[in-house]
C-alpha cells in the first residue's frame, strides 16, 4: 500500500514529461506561425490555450515553478491582439527554452533556471496590453466545449458537403434516471432516425456518470426536430442544439483564407467552434481518441514473438513438405494446407499490425526544423525558408530518432555554410532568401531523407586544399583524388569548411560522426553537389522490417539471403561472357554494363568455368546496379531478421542473420555496404586496393561463431 | 393511488393494451394497477420471455412492459424476437439500475424505452404518452366522461 501512490506520481509525471513536450512542440510552432502572420489571433489564442493546459498540468504534478510561470506567461498574453506581436514571439520562443530548461531540471532533479529575463519580458508584454480579456470571454458564452476528433470532424465535413446540417446536441440527462449509459443508447436511437450520429461524448463505456451528453450530428431535418426528438421524457431534462455550419459565415471565412485548400469551410468552422479552452475538455479528448502510451520495449517483445511464430510456420511447411513427399496420397493432406494458408495469412496480417504499430510519421522529427533553420539563420545573419515536404511518410521509431541528430547538423550545416549570404547571393544573380529543402519518401525497402539546399555548393578543390592544411591526405593522394573522393573527405574526423567555426554548426557532432551514425544503422549518406548551384545531402535508411522477403543463395556453400524486393532479375552466363574492364569484372547484360562482385575466394581462374552458365543476381540498391555472382540459388523465403552485433560479426557486408525453418542459419547482406563497397556513384569503381578489401571483408571468412 | 389522465388509442378512443412480462406475481400485480390508473386495459400477462412471445402474437398488444431477468429467456432476447415479427412492437423494458448493459442490448435489439425499477407511476406514464407518440392521445379529464 505504502508504495502505491509513489509509483503512480512517478507514471503521472512522466506522463506529464510526455505530454509537456508536446506541448512546447506547439508552443514553438505558433510561435513560428506568428512570426510569419502577427496578427493572427488565432495563433495567440493558440499559444494562450498551450500555457494554460501546461499550466493545469503542471500544477497537478506540483511542479509549482513552472506552473506560476506559465500562470504569468498566461496572464500577459492575455487578450486577442498584443500591440507587440514581435514580443509576443520572443517571448514565445524563450519560454519554450525555459519551459523546457525547467522540465530537464524536474527529470533530473537540477537546479531550476534562472527565470527573472522571461519574467521581465512577459512582464513588458503585459504592460502593452489593454484588458479586453473579460469581454471576450463573454463573446461566446454558448459555444459548446468538446473537441471532436478529426475522424468525427472529417465525417461532419463529408456531410456538410452533401447538403446536411451539423448540429452539436447537448442534453442534460434527467435527474431521476440513474442510467446514463441507457440514456445515451435512447438518445442515439432517437436522432438515429432522423441524423446519421457522427460522435457522442461521452463515449458509451465512459458514460457511467455522465450528467449532460454531447453528440455531434449530421441532418436533412430541422433543428425543431432535432430537439424534438431529443426531448425523452424521464431520461432527458433539458436540450440544446448548436449549428454548426452557418452558410454565410462559411464563405467569408474561404474568402479570407483562400491558401488553404486542405481546410473546407465547413471544417475551420467546427474546428473553430469546437476547440476548447479548459485543460478539462482537452483531457476528454485524450479519452476520445483512445490513445495508449506503451513502453517501445513491449511492442519489441510482441515484434519478437511474431518473428518467433514466423520460424515456426516456416518449420511447420518444411514439415509438411516431408509429410507430402512421403503420404502423396493422404486425404488430410489437402486439409493440412488449407489449414496452414490460413495460419500464414492471419500471420502477415499480425505481422503488419504489428510493425505498423512501431511506425510514426517522420513529420514528428521534421517539426523541429522550422525553429532550427530560423534561429541558425538568425544567429548567422542569413535569410532562410525551409520547404518541408514527405512529412507523412512512415519511419520506426528507433531509426527516427536515430537520425534526429544527425538530420539536425546537416540542417545546420546547411544553413551556416550551404547557404551565401543575402548579399553574397544577390550578387550571384539568386534570390536574396536562400532554400532549404526537407523531403522524405520510400525508395525499394529504404527511407530517404534528403537535405536541399540551393546555396553555393561544395567546391571539391577546396576541400583538397583544406585536407592537405591539416595533414588529412598528403600531396600525391590529393593529386589522385576524384571529385567524389575529394567530396567524400568531409566525412573525415576533423575536418570543418567553414572559415570560421561558428557558433550554430561548429559545436556538436561533426559529419564524421553523421556518418558512422548511419553506417551503424546499416544506412548511408550521400552528397550531390554543383558549385553555384547548391547541395543535397540523402540520407537512405533500411525500414529495419525484421521481418523480410529475401532470395536465400550459397557461396562457396555458405547460405545468404537478399532481400527480395532488390533483386531485379536473376540472369545466367557462362564465366566467358565475363570481361575485366580495370580490377572490375562487368557483364555485358542486354545493352548496359553491369558492374560484378565475387564474393567468394575463389578466383576466376580456378573456377571449371566451361561447365555451365552461372547465376547472376543483379540487384539495384537506389540507383546502382550491381550483379552478384552466386554458386546456386536455395530459394524465396520470408526471413525473420535477427541484428547482429559487433561482437558476432566483424564486418559490415552482412548486416544481420536469420534461422531457418530446420535450424540452419542464413546471412542476410547489407546491400548498402555492398554496393558502397564495391560501386562508387554506379561508376565508379575503385582502385585494385578495394578489391582486396573486400576479399578480407567478405562474410563468409569472417563470421565469427 | 394517483389517478392519472386516461390515454386512449387516438385512432379509435379505445383504452391501452398492455401485455405485462415479468417472473415476479408481485412486480406484475404493481404494474396492472399503474397500468389501470392510466385507464390502460391488460390484454395478458406473461412470467417468462417465451410464454411474451406467444402472448404477444396472441394478444397484440400496444405496448409490453419487459422484465430484463427472467427464467426460460431472458427479457432482452424475448423483446428481439417480438420486434423481428412485429417490427412495429413497443416494447419498454423494466429493470433495476444494476442492469444497465442489458438495457443497453435491448434498446439496441429494438426496444423502444425503458424505466428503472422500482417504478415510479408518473415516469411510466411518461415513457408512455412518449411512446405512443401520435398514437395515444390524452382524455381531457380524468372523471369528465363518467
Amino acid at each position: 500500500m505504502t508504495q502505491f501512490p509513489d509509483d503512480r506520481d512517478a507514471e503521472m509525471r512522466e506522463l506529464f514529461f510526455d505530454t509537456s513536450q508536446e506541448l512546447l512542440q506547439s508552443l514553438n510552432d505558433d510561435a513560428l506561425k506568428l512570426e510569419k502572420s502577427p496578427r493572427d489571433t488565432e495563433v495567440v489564442r493558440s499559444i494562450r490555450r498551450t500555457v494554460h493546459t501546461l499550466k493545469g498540468d503542471a500544477a497537478a504534478c506540483g511542479f509549482k515553478e513552472l506552473s506560476e510561470l506559465a500562470h504569468k506567461l498566461e496572464d500577459a498574453l492575455a487578450g486577442d491582439k498584443p500591440s507587440l506581436p514581435a514580443l509576443l514571439v520572443e517571448v514565445s520562443f524563450k519560454a519554450v527554452d525555459i519551459f523546457g530548461e525547467m522540465l530537464t531540471a524536474y527529470r533530473q532533479k537540477t537546479p531550476l533556471p534562472n527565470v527573472t529575463e522571461i519574467k521581465r519580458m512577459a512582464r513588458n508584454l503585459a504592460s502593452g496590453v489593454p484588458a479586453t480579456r473579460r469581454k471576450k470571454k463573454a463573446a461566446n458564452p454558448k459555444t459548446p466545449r468538446v473537441i471532436w476528433t478529426e475522424y468525427e470532424r472529417k465525417s461532419a465535413d463529408v456531410a456538410h458537403a452533401e447538403g446536411k446540417s451539423i448540429f452539436h446536441v447537448v442534453a442534460h440527462i434527467d435527474q431521476l434516471c440513474a442510467m446514463p449509459i441507457a440514456a445515451l443508447q435512447l438518445l442515439t436511437s432517437a436522432l438515429g432516425s432522423i441524423a446519421q450520429i457522427l460522435g457522442s461524448r461521452p463515449e458509451a463505456e465512459s458514460a457511467a456518470h455522465a450528467k449532460k451528453l454531447e453528440l455531434l450530428i449530421a441532418t436533412n431535418a430541422a433543428e425543431s426536430d432535432v430537439l424534438s426528438k431529443s426531448r425523452i421524457p424521464t431520461v432527458i431534462s433539458r436540450v440544446e442544439c448548436f449549428a454548426l455550419n452557418p452558410a454565410e459565415h462559411a464563405t467569408t471565412k474561404a474568402a479570407e483564407r483562400p491558401s488553404a485548400p486542405e481546410a473546407s469551410p465547413a471544417q475551420d468552422q467546427l474546428t473553430e467552434t469546437m476547440e476548447s479552452e479548459t485543460p478539462e475538455t482537452v483531457a476528454a479528448l485524450k479519452i476520445a481518441e483512445n490513445v495508449l502510451r506503451v513502453d517501445a520495449e513491449k511492442i519489441d517483445t510482441v515484434l519478437n514473438l511474431v518473428g518467433e511464430l514466423i520460424v515456426a510456420k516456416s518449420m511447420l511447411q518444411q514439415t509438411m513438405q516431408e509429410f507430402a513427399r512421403v503420404h502423396s496420397k493422404d486425404p488430410l493432406r489437402p486439409r493440412f494446407s488449407d489449414a496452414m494458408a490460413f495460419q500464414s495469412r492471419v500471420l502477415n496480417d499480425l505481422q503488419r499490425s504489428v510493425m505498423k504499430i512501431r511506425m510514426v510519421p517522420v513529420e514528428q522529427l521534421f517539426r523541429r526544423f522550422p525553429r532550427i533553420v530560423r534561429d541558425s539563420a538568425k544567429s548567422c545573419e542569413k535569410q532562410v525558408q525551409l520547404v518541408i515536404t514527405g512529412q507523412e511518410t512512415d519511419l520506426d521509431k528507433g531509426l527516427l530518432d536515430a537520425i534526429a541528430e544527425p538530420l539536425t547538423h546537416i540542417v545546420r550545416n546547411a544553413v551556416s555554410h550551404g547557404i551565401e549570404s543575402p548579399r553574397e547571393r544577390e550578387l550571384a544573380g539568386k534570390e536574396s532568401t536562400g532554400t532549404i529543402r526537407l523531403n522524405a519518401y520510400h525508395q525499394a525497402n529504404q527511407l530517404i531523407v534528403e537535405v536541399k539546399d540551393d546555396g553555393r555548393g561544395i567546391d571539391a578543390a577546396k576541400l583538397k586544399t583544406k585536407a592537405l592544411k591539416a595533414k588529412l591526405i598528403s600531396a600525391e593522394e590529393a593529386e589522385h583524388m576524384s571529385t567524389p573522393e575529394a567530396l567524400d573527405l568531409i566525412f573525415r574526423p576533423g575536418f570543418s569548411t567553414a572559415d570560421e567555426i561558428t557558433e550554430i554548426s561548429g559545436r556538436g557532432v561533426g559529419l564524421d560522426i553523421v556518418r558512422s551514425v548511419l553506417l551503424r544503422m546499416k544506412g548511408t549518406v550521400e552528397i550531390e553537389t554543383q558549385p553555384g548551384q547548391g547541395t543535397t545531402f540523402r540520407l537512405k535508411l533500411p525500414l529495419t522490417l525484421a521481418i523480410i522477403q529475401a532470395l536465400m543463395f550459397r557461396i562457396e556453400h555458405r547460405l545468404f539471403a537478399v532481400p527480395l524486393n532488390a533483386v531485379a532479375e536473376i540472369a545466367r552466363a557462362w564465366e566467358s561472357d565475363l570481361h575485366r574492364v580495370d580490377a572490375t569484372e562487368v557483364l555485358q547484360l542486354r545493352n548496359q554494363v553491369l558492374p560484378l562482385v565475387r564474393i567468394g575466394q575463389r578466383r576466376l581462374s580456378e573456377v571449371d568455368s566451361t561447365k555451365e552458365k552461372i547465376f547472376i543476381l543483379v540487384l539495384t540498391f537506389g540507383e546502382r546496379k550491381l550483379g552478384l555472382i552466386v554458386d546456386s540459388l536455395e530459394g524465396e523465403e520470408e526471413l525473420v531478421i535477427k541484428a547482429l552485433d559487433d561482437q558476432t560479426i566483424a564486418t559490415d557486408l552482412v548486416s544481420s542473420a536469420s534461422i531457418l525453418g530446420d535450424g540452419r542459419v542464413v546471412l542476410i547482406m547489407n546491400l548498402a555496404a555492398v554496393m558502397e563497397r564495391f560501386t562508387k556513384a554506379g561508376t565508379d569503381v575503385r582502385q585494385p586496393g578495394a578489391f582486396s578489401r573486400a576479399q578480407q571483408g567478405s562474410p563468409s571468412a569472417e563470421v565469427r561463431q | 393511488m394517483e389517478q392519472f389522465s386516461p390515454i386512449k388509442r387516438s385512432k379509435d378512443g379505445q383504452a391501452i393494451r398492455y401485455l405485462i412480462v415479468d417472473d415476479s406475481v408481485f412486480a406484475r400485480k404493481n404494474l396492472v394497477r399503474m397500468i389501470e390508473s392510466f385507464g390502460g386495459e391488460i390484454a395478458g400477462e406473461a412470467g417468462d420471455g417465451m410464454t411474451a412471445i406467444t402472448e404477444y402474437e396472441r394478444s397484440k398488444p400496444d405496448i409490453v412492459l419487459m422484465d430484463i431477468t427472467m427464467p426460460q429467456m431472458e427479457g432482452i432476447e424475448s423483446a428481439e424476437k417480438i420486434v423481428q415479427q412485429n417490427p412495429d412492437a413497443r416494447i419498454v423494458m423494466v429493470s433495476s439500475v444494476g442492469y444497465q448493459e442489458n438495457i443497453v442490448a435491448a434498446l439496441q435489439r429494438g426496444a423502444r424505452h425503458f424505466v428503472q425499477k422500482p417504478v415510479k407511476p408518473e415516469v411510466l406514464y411518461e415513457v408512455i404518452k412518449y411512446v405512443l407518440g401520435e398514437d395515444g392521445v390524452v382524455a381531457a379529464a380524468a372523471g369528465a366522461g363518467a
